[in-house]
């Protein structure tokens, strides 16, 4: 479980990489869609190792209002680049 | 009924989430779930035929093991290419159908949606296939 | 022995959804065309996550109803992100990347 962690971890240091590095705000905001939901799903497997499911109910929460964010802010951006 | 449907199916769904989220079946709570349902507002309701929505529905929740082994295939290809493809849309008419349609094609890692053309006759998809069709890496 | 098959069972989806994750998180640091990123993050997100769900809903099956839900969200939202995404980005690509991709 603790490898699975940190696996997870490793994998969720790709894509801030990304963002941090200048490139296109397409990819950038490609990359962030990809940071939130693993950060949701590493919230979800601590609080199963820790067996606290507050934790995990706050995991639910983001997954389920997802990126919502994220979505107006694409429709926002197309509209400006138009 | 074709005009009841769209109600209860919002109604329905509302309460089933509801019911996943507190994960509570007495009776008060499920009351306070069809208040909440009922609540909420909906947008404005369009007859709905039942056959379309079963057919669409069943093929979405297809697309989901049929996800994985195109996962699988992607993952184990040589080398893929890219392509810009249109499909047929099957309904401009239904929201709700269109919405199960580009669902079912973007939740596919072969294939994404880029939009609707041909005043939404047609989808527009760019496709990432494995390149070689000899290549046998069925799964 | 039922415990341990299902925590086995469970290990096995949570691994291969972490494979997942990297394989399909691996292209954006590489140099390729936008669109091929999204079909590779929607392998890792979607199906990836989708697969470590299955395995902490075989874990602790007590949750199902927050689990379910979960799993709804994900496989919904990152699908209908991903369309957003490469739909949003078509006029940009269009006028500003269509050259460079050449």
């Amino acid at each position: 479980m603790t490898v699975l962690l940190w696996g997870m971890v490793l994998a969720l240091l790709i894509p801030i990489a990304v963002a941090c590095r200048p490139t296109n705000v397409w990819h950038r905001l490609a990359a962030f869609s990809s940071v939130s939901s693993k950060v949701a799903l590493i919230i979800l497997v601590v609080s199963v190792g820790r067996g606290d499911w507050m934790l995990g109910l706050v995991g639910v929460i983001v997954l389920s209002a997802g990126n919502a964010g994220l979505l107006l802010l694409a429709n926002l951006l197309r509209e400006v680049e138009r | 009924m074709r005009n009841l449907l769209p109600l209860l199916l919002s109604i329905g769904f509302r309460l089933a989430l509801w019911c996943l989220l507190t994960s509570d079946l007495s009776w008060l709570n499920l009351l306070i779930g069809l208040v909440v349902a009922l609540l909420l507002p909906r947008a404005r309701s369009r007859p709905l035929p039942l056959r379309a929505l079963l057919l669409a529905t069943s093929r979405s929740l297809l697309a989901i093991p049929q996800a994985y082994g195109e996962a699988l295939r992607l993952i184990f290809a040589p080398a893929v290419e890219e392509r810009e493809a249109s499909e047929p849309a099957t309904d401009r008419a239904l929201p709700l159908l269109v919405f199960l349609d580009v669902f079912r094609i973007t939740l596919t890692p072969f294939t994404i949606v880029l939009g609707l053309e041909d005043d939404g006759r047609r989808y527009r998809i760019h496709s990432l296939m494995p390149a070689s069709k000899q290549d046998g890496s069925r799964l | 022995m039922q415990g341990s098959l299902v925590d086995h069972t469970s290990l096995l989806l949570l691994g291969a959804g972490l494979t997942l994750w990297f394989w399909g998180s691996w292209p954006l640091l590489e140099n390729r065309s936008y669109l091929s990123k999204l079909h590779a993050l929607s392998v890792a997100d979607t199906l990836g996550s989708a697969l470590m769900l299955l395995g902490l809903l075989l874990r602790i099956p007590g949750q199902w109803p927050l689990l379910t839900l979960a799993l709804l969200g994900l496989i919904v939202w990152n699908t209908i992100f991903g369309y957003v995404l490469a739909a949003c980005s078509l006029p940009a690509r269009d006028s500003t990347q269509a050259g460079e991709q050449r």
